[in-house]
């Protein structure tokens, strides 16, 4: 290895920040923080709405909402220091990450996700995938669409998969099933955003075909976490298939409750056409729960090409949900091993540090 | 020839590989090699290779693939043959190496345990291969300098796949068939899809010449450890006089073939009525072959004409002492050969067909080895590109550095001449082209022009095709270095071009199919670093004359004089009927009846596309 590499990250959350990507990128700058080839990282975000610290070798600079705003941060904190590598967290900003690395005469890194990287996008940030040295994509499905609409040497996509915080391990959830009156029932979960512009996570599909598992199972509930502006509609079409006390809506929940929501379901199930990767399939499974989903997008490197979790197409949807309901997997912990071993932190960091070997190479 | 294929789950997500996907791949390359199998794991079986072996050198079973080095610490699957392999044993076995088996498979292990992924630069030969490295957790992938062997891999991001062939890595099932534009384009504008593009956007061709590192980390960019245009600019620096072409020509040929007659089996030779292979004969009668049996295709309806070869090979054949088989063919063999040939063809191919019956008369002879005179045009100034391509050059070049002529013209032309033009779309081409090297290169073998793709597909495949395949820079990237002469500028464009993704592609597909292995000593890095001093002052047809001069009995005065006026082989007929299309009125150029042909192979690609998903 030659020097160790200062790298500018240009993202739109990190520390601080909500959701998937935040989390992915916080993911990723820690484990490149740890490694010994790496000096400094500067990272620059568009928000930070929670306080929080970014660990040692990371310094988080204050959140740039407005495109100019952050377009002048980004070229002063360029100016600012050396810069090897920029690490550009969205496709969005990959135009102005390109701009950056050109002044610098960095390496550009472009971390593409899902659903944004996989139309053919605006011709300068085609331009600047192009332009990358490296493109890393979250899931082999992310990694096939950007192939087909950028024209760059397929070794310079490479896919760093999302991994599942160290948090998530088999425990009790009897205490949730006691508090949420689930005491005796068979717990299908969902944990997931109810955004009405998506409508792709497949809650109508679960709740769809209640009814005739029912049927079978008269202890069958189905449970779902998280909230959205989707919401109305969905408890009205529960409500109209006369499901009733079924379906329970719990909202959004804190994540000490969302972890003890995995351990004590039965069959965590997501039948989402849009996955770029769906984090969740992980976080349950970790928990030691079987999950299930569909055979489309990510979602299927999720669940381990149906190794770790069930993939299946989405008109085998019924007959599969009431074959996972009868079937016994292996145990909670021998899934939680299989999916750390596979998806842990400990795999993640020796993903992450591996980007950094090209990258050293052609910056020495 | 043989097939070898492999998977590495290099990425810690991936699940580890089935032996069944790998065997499925393995067992789709049958036909390459029907005298052994072989399967090897890692510890962790993340790495699994597999081989199925066509054996030529060391017959034994300690010869069969995968082979392990002694420690266990290497572990090689390889096809092809390393010419100067005896050399490098005894240099190894010098330095106290010893090996187990008396095959040039060990000797390769030996050699990267010595000098790491630089071996491939002390190679002679026709090769692709794998090592796995145990200590260092990687994958080693190579192929020879000219691609005579053939090399895909398929990466999808966790687990990198490769293989002999592209149709065994889509039988393994676990490959995107998804589309790739630029296969699609680059075979309408060339009639083969050119590397490192294939029809599949997932599967590449790892490119002739280069290296490729495979670790934890994925896998790496090819690396060139060769350059055919810089060996040419080399040679372009110290021109050796014209006078001396000639003893140059017979000195580097013989000892081409000489290292191409290592074997344990009979190497036999096609043989056609042209100075390549009957030069080559000649060649091998003088080092030191005795009783070797050569192969001419006979054409039925030439029979008794004077475009038969049988009578002109027959001739060389007495000549040098060698056992003359005349293999005749006619279109009904065509007809019913046409479904195994689309079936062997392992990407769609506007060639190939000659090549598919000489293999199958040389498999009906017995032999497993062959010698072809393929590439003798190419390196010996043999084709008219040779004068064409630097005569458009000067006359179109200054007017295509006017801008817009190019345009102008075409639209001048369909206006006032459309008629005149339709059936020669190229002419319209020839001020936006014949003005570099690379545009009159596609002018001179490209089947239809990039403006014409639109026609023969959804326009965003075309303009997405067009942009992903970049035929010009891709053409012009075989230029760099300058080799510094018509002569080898030529031929370092068709080396690169239409040899290296046609006319070999074919013969390994033809060849595969019968069980046989081809050997083109005329295509051969060791012979091109010989004649690179020779090739910038070969005057139009001194090349030829002096191959056809090569062996110390000449070839007949009668084979030199019908080398000039060319051959004709009715095969584009046959071709052009499989069409199923009305012959044109007009003279059927080859551009034409390439067009119809290519229809057919690429239909016959997909049907088998259609059939297997």
């Amino acid at each position: 290895m030659s020097r160790p590499l200062n790298i500018l990250a240009l993202v739109t959350d990190a520390w601080g920040g909500r959701g998937g990507i935040a989390q992915y990128n916080r993911d990723f700058l820690g484990a490149l923080a740890a490694s010994s080839d790496v000096g400094a990282i500067t990272v620059l975000p568009r928000q930070a709405p929670d306080a929080a610290a970014p660990p040692a070798g990371v310094k988080q600079l204050p959140a740039r909402r407005g495109r100019i705003a952050y377009s002048l941060a980004a070229l002063s904190a360029a100016v600012a220091g050396p810069v090897d590598v920029v690490f550009c967290g969205h496709l969005f900003m990959a135009p102005l990450a390109r701009v950056v690395a050109r002044m610098k005469g960095a390496r550009l890194v472009i971390q593409t996700h899902g659903v944004e990287a996989w139309p053919r996008p605006k011709p300068a940030q085609r331009a600047a995938v192009e332009a990358a040295d490296l493109v890393l994509s979250v899931s082999r499905y992310t990694r096939a669409a950007v192939q087909g609409w950028a024209t760059l040497p397929p070794e310079r996509l490479v896919v760093v998969p999302n991994t599942v915080g160290e948090a998530f391990t088999p425990g009790d959830g009897s205490a949730l099933r006691k508090a949420w009156g689930l005491e005796g029932k068979r717990v299908l979960l969902t944990v997931g955003r109810m955004d009405s512009a998506e409508r792709y996570k497949g809650h109508d599909r679960v709740i769809a075909a209640l009814p005739e598992l029912a049927a079978r199972h008269d202890d069958l509930t189905y449970v779902i976490v998280g909230d959205g502006d989707d919401r109305p509609r969905l408890e009205a079409l529960a409500r109209d298939a006369g499901l009733g006390e079924r379906v329970k809506f719990m909202g959004a929940q804190p994540e000490a409750t969302k972890l003890a929501a995995y351990r004590m379901a039965d069959l965590f199930v997501m039948p989402s056409t849009g996955e770029g990767f769906g984090i969740v399939f992980l976080e349950a499974m970790a928990c030691g729960t079987p999950a299930l989903g569909l055979a489309a997008a990510g979602a299927v490197d999720a669940l381990g090409d149906g190794e770790l979790g069930i993939a299946c197409s989405p008109s085998a949807l019924p007959a599969g949900l009431a074959a996972a309901l009868v079937k016994s997997g292996p145990s909670g912990e021998t899934l939680a091993k299989a999916v750390q071993e596979r998806f842990g932190q400990a795999a993640f960091r020796r993903s992450a540090a591996a980007t950094l070997g090209p990258l050293s190479a052609a910056a020495s | 020839m043989c097939g070898l294929n492999g998977i590495f789950a290099f990425n810690p997500a991936a699940g580890l590989p089935k032996e069944a996907e790998l065997l499925a791949t393995r067992e789709a390359m049958r036909a390459r090699g029907p005298d052994g199998v072989g399967v090897w794991w890692s510890e962790d079986r993340r790495c699994g290779l597999a081989h199925r072996r066509l054996s030529i050198i060391d017959l034994s079973d300690r010869a069969l693939q995968p082979m392990a080095s002694a420690d266990g610490r290497l572990v090689i699957t390889f096809n092809g043959e390393i010419y100067n392999y005896a050399e490098l044993r005894r240099e190894l076995e010098g330095e106290g190496v010893r090996h187990r088996t008396t095959s040039d498979t060990e000797t390769l292990l030996h050699l990267y345990a010595r000098d790491g992924i630089a071996m491939v630069r002390r190679l002679r030969g026709m090769f692709a291969f794998a090592i796995w490295d145990q200590a260092k957790q990687g994958l080693f992938l190579a192929r020879d300098p000219y691609g005579i062997k053939p090399l895909y891999t398929a990466g999808d991001g966790w687990t990198l796949r490769f293989a002999s062939q592209v149709k065994a890595l889509l039988a393994g099932g676990q490959v995107s068939r998804d589309p790739e534009p630029a296969g699609l384009v680059g075979f309408h504008l060339f009639g083969h899809v050119p590397e490192p593009f294939t029809l599949y956007r997932e599967i590449r061709a790892l490119p002739a010449g280069h290296t490729q590192w495979v670790d934890a980390a994925g896998p790496r960019e090819p690396v060139a450890y060769v350059n055919l245009a810089g060996i040419l600019a080399e040679g372009a620096r110290h021109p050796a006089p014209a006078v001396e072409a000639g003893a140059r020509v017979r000195a580097a040929v013989l000892d081409s073939i000489r290292a191409h007659m290592v074997a344990d089996v009979e190497v036999g030779a096609f043989l056609s009525a042209g100075i390549d292979s009957g030069a080559l004969l000649g060649l091998m009668r003088d080092a030191g072959q005795t009783d070797i049996r050569a192969i001419t295709l006979g054409f039925d309806q030439f029979r008794g004409t004077a475009e038969d070869e049988a009578p002109l090979a027959a001739e060389v054949a007495l000549r040098y002492g060698a056992r003359h088989i005349v293999r005749r063919v006619g279109e009904a063999e065509f007809r019913q050969d046409l479904p195994a040939i689309l079936e062997a063809m392992d990407q769609p191919s506007i060639d190939g067909v000659n090549t598919w019956f000489v293999a199958k008369a040389a498999h009906e002879a017995g032999l497993k080895v062959a010698v072809s005179g393929l590439g003798g045009d190419e390196l010996l100034a043999g084709y008219p590109s040779f004068t064409d391509i630097p005569l458009w050059r000067r006359r179109f070049g200054p007017l295509a550095a006017i801008p817009g002529a190019g345009a102008a013209a075409r639209a001048l032309l369909s206006a006032f001449a459309g008629s005149a033009t339709r059936h020669r779309p190229k002419m319209r081409g020839m001020l936006d082209y014949a003005g570099s090297w690379e545009g009159a290169y596609l002018l001179r073998r490209g089947l239809f022009l990039p403006s014409e793709l639109q026609r023969l597909m959804d326009s965003d495949t075309a303009r997405e095709g067009l942009r992903r395949l970049r035929p010009l820079s891709a053409i012009r990237a075989g230029l760099q270095p300058d080799p510094g002469s018509d002569t080898g500028r030529v031929c370092a464009l068709e080396s690169a071009n239409y040899m290296k993704n046609q006319l070999l592609r074919d013969a390994d597909w033809a060849g595969m199919a019968h069980g046989l292995e081809i050997r083109t000593p005329l295509v051969d890095i060791k012979l091109i670093e010989n004649l690179a001093a020779v090739i910038p002052r070969l005057a139009p047809g001194a090349g030829k004359a002096a191959l056809a001069a090569a062996p110390s009995q000449p070839l007949p005065e009668a084979v030199v004089s019908r080398a000039k006026t060319g051959f004709s082989v009715p095969t584009a007929d046959w071709m052009a009927a499989a069409g199923q299309q009305p012959v044109d009125t007009a003279p059927a150029s080859k551009g034409v009846t390439s067009r119809r042909w290519s229809s057919v192979v690429l239909s016959g690609a997909t049907d088998m596309d259609a059939l297997a998903a």
